[in-house]
């Protein structure tokens, strides 16, 4: 399945910001984070479609995946 | 410690002991209980009963980091209920260690007269403020530090202020010339316009330190607290708070489907990606501008940013989260260059870009201005400085202009205009909105930082949530640190007791500390009920909680019920 992702703030250096991937079907936002190179201790928070996410958590086909850094309430 | 009375009414000023039941508080705790114990709850809050109060935190002034920040309250012109707003700056620090609890300014002073507080050393007086009336607070600001001293420290307000709108703020000025810290919220710029009183300037303290109970438990609590703070990954010179400063959170409140468009009418702007803190720092930094700058002395967070124009000038220092929710994406501009010159033009009236920027969405709702034009926008908040019949009714705020303008659809809690955070899509911002004694204000329980304990949409945890959050915002704003020092002192509050015993020599225990931040509230709340405010004054309007908001589609559905037992369990 191809979806897009995003990354923000200080992630974005260790990946191009935006960019579309080709998974697995059953694929976890876990895998595409490996597959994107990220340090998993700098991921703060991760939403798929908008809607907060777990690391373990299923992606769908087309959904849109963000990847924030730690953030504190402005 | 000492506090100064300043009597309007006999233009005299006087300095008096701390009395016992002032002993143990400060900031909001100390205004809190101040307010109960010598104002009317029931009084006219721009007339001469209220009183206007200024407080350091607890921890002012004895070099804990992020610790200076200063409390102004009273009784508030939009609420009509208990308020604190607090700045950064060099006042906290400054008040804290020439070791004075609080400046309470009572009575009010002949019409047309105005007058500025000065304070030197140990001495204070009542001064004419000649040739500041109807200027802004940028230029009083260089007036009185031309006159008194480019150390000293400037309180002041705007016109806004001086034309008594509810939308005024106080203004606080820093360290190397910074004009903009302001304690915006809750127009309490308007009470001090009430009494005639300009600005407040503080002399710079020389050779003063104050004395610890435990010098040595204050140190070492202090050091800790500061190397916790820079080892954090969110606070650090590697996080985003310190690289983006509060912008850093546009984005992700922007895909959670939270940031204000278009008068809330939607919580994803499609022109965000311009208004984001990697943006801000990308454009600001290849300019010349400055990122990473400090608001108050020895901060080791250091969010504050000095946005510069095309040529490298300074525009406005610092352009923040709240300013960019409200003044940007909430009128449809997507250009950052835009929303700092309209930030600047709030800061230099004195208003608050919350409730400015809330009010300015209704009107633009009413037609009186476009979305998205900046033009139109920008004329319509000149008219407050103006002092036109439209630019007062802005300048008076979200509810007002509203009610007058015949728009529905007010984004506003207990009177007060809401922050850069839609209650649909981030329930526990809600509920702290709907129950606070504060009103709709982020900083009095902000769960966005709470977003992996509970689900933002849903409903489940969130009365909890709410409740321990503005617990722990009390405490914040109660010992002068700033909101997002909090890490450290949410993992170890012991570390928070052993500064509160080292300063001060209380022996205190964790269990105290708890009692006296959860006493805060109650106060506060006390004050309210006193001033006549019932359960229907703190709701989340109603459009809130029937119109869906994109692109989630969800509605405020946190029972009342719900709300209404927030609190039983302080």
């Amino acid at each position: 399945m191809k979806i897009s992702v995003e990354l923000f703030g200080q992630l974005s250096p260790q990946a191009p910001r935006r960019q579309t991937l080709d998974l697995a079907s059953t694929a976890t936002v876990q895998e595409a984070a490996e597959l994107l190179g990220l340090n998993s201790e700098e991921i703060g928070m991760v939403t798929i479609d908008g809607i907060q996410s777990e690391m373990q958590d299923p992606l769908h086909t087309d959904c849109r995946l963000c990847f924030f850094p730690y953030l504190s309430g402005g | 410690m000492k506090l100064l009375r300043v009597d309007m009414n006999q233009s005299q000023v006087r300095w008096e002991p701390v009395p016992p039941v002032y002993e143990r508080l400060g900031g909001r705790a100390l205004i809190a209980k101040l307010l109960l114990e010598e104002v009317p709850p029931a009084c006219e809050p721009l007339g001469p009963l209220n009183k206007l109060i200024f407080a350091p935190g607890l921890l002012g002034g004895c070099s804990v980091t992020t610790a200076g920040r200063l409390s102004v309250g009273g009784k508030s012109p939009l609420t009509k209920g208990a308020k604190e707003a607090n700045a950064g700056g060099t006042a906290g620090d400054t008040l804290g260690k020439l070791d004075i609890k609080a400046i309470v300014v009572e009575g009010r002073a002949h019409k047309g007269k105005w007058f500025i507080l000065r304070i030197h050393g140990d001495s204070a007086e009542l001064l004419p403020a000649e040739g500041l009336s109807g200027l802004g607070t940028y230029a009083t600001s260089d007036l009185l530090q031309e006159r008194y001293g480019a150390g000293s420290t400037v309180i002041s307000i705007g016109q806004a202020g001086e034309m008594r709108l509810g939308g005024a703020g106080i203004c606080v000025t820093g360290e190397g010339g910074q004009r903009s810290n302001h304690a915006a919220r809750g127009g309490l710029g308007a009470v001090m316009g009430s009494k005639s009183l300009k600005a407040i300037v503080i002399d710079k303290p020389v050779g003063k330190s104050i004395p610890s109970a435990d010098a040595d438990l204050l140190r070492t609590a202090a050091r800790t607290f500061a190397q916790k703070l820079i080892n954090d990954p969110k606070l650090g010179s590697k996080g985003a708070q310190h690289l983006y400063g509060t912008s850093s959170i546009v984005a992700a409140v922007n895909e959670m489907g939270s940031l204000p468009t278009r008068n809330f009418s939607s919580g994803n702007f499609e022109g965000s990606g311009t208004l984001r803190g990697e943006y801000l720092r990308e454009v600001n930094l290849s300019r010349g501008g400055e990122a990473g700058t400090r608001c108050m002395p020895g901060c080791v967070i250091a969010c504050r940013n000095v946005y510069v124009d095309e040529n490298g000038k300074p525009i406005v220092g610092t352009l923040q989260f709240e300013t960019i929710a409200l003044l940007g994406s909430n009128l449809g501009l997507g250009n950052l260059d835009e929303v700092a010159q309209l930030n600047r033009m709030c800061n230099d009236f004195g208003l608050d870009t919350i409730e400015t920027g809330a009010a300015l969405g209704v009107a633009l709702e009413a037609g009186s201005g476009k979305f998205g034009d900046f033009e139109s926008i920008r004329v319509l908040l000149a008219q407050v400085g103006e002092g036109t019949v439209l630019g007062r009714l802005i300048g008076n705020g979200a509810v007002l202009t509203g009610r007058v303008l015949g728009i529905k659809r007010i984004p506003a809690a207990v009177g007060q205009g809401m922050p850069g955070y839609d209650p649909r899509s981030l329930k526990g911002n809600g509920v702290t909105y709907a129950t606070s004694p504060q009103g709709a204000d982020h900083t009095a329980g902000n769960a966005f930082g709470a977003r992996n304990e509970v689900n933002p949409l849903g409903i489940p945890g969130q009365k909890e949530l709410s409740l321990r959050l503005q617990i722990i915002a009390a405490m914040l704003d109660s010992t002068g640190l700033c909101l997002f020092a909090r890490p450290p002192i949410i993992s170890n509050p012991q570390l928070m007791v052993d500064m509160l015993n080292g300063r001060y020599g209380w022996g205190w225990t964790v269990e105290d500390y708890d009692r006296a931040n959860r006493e805060v509230l109650r106060t506060e709340l006390e004050f309210n009920r006193r001033a006549g405010l019932t359960p229907a004054d703190y709701r989340i309007p109603e459009y809130m909680c029937t119109e869906p908001l994109p692109p989630h589609n969800v509605t405020f559905d946190v029972p009342n019920s719900e709300l209404d037992s927030v609190f039983e369990t302080l």
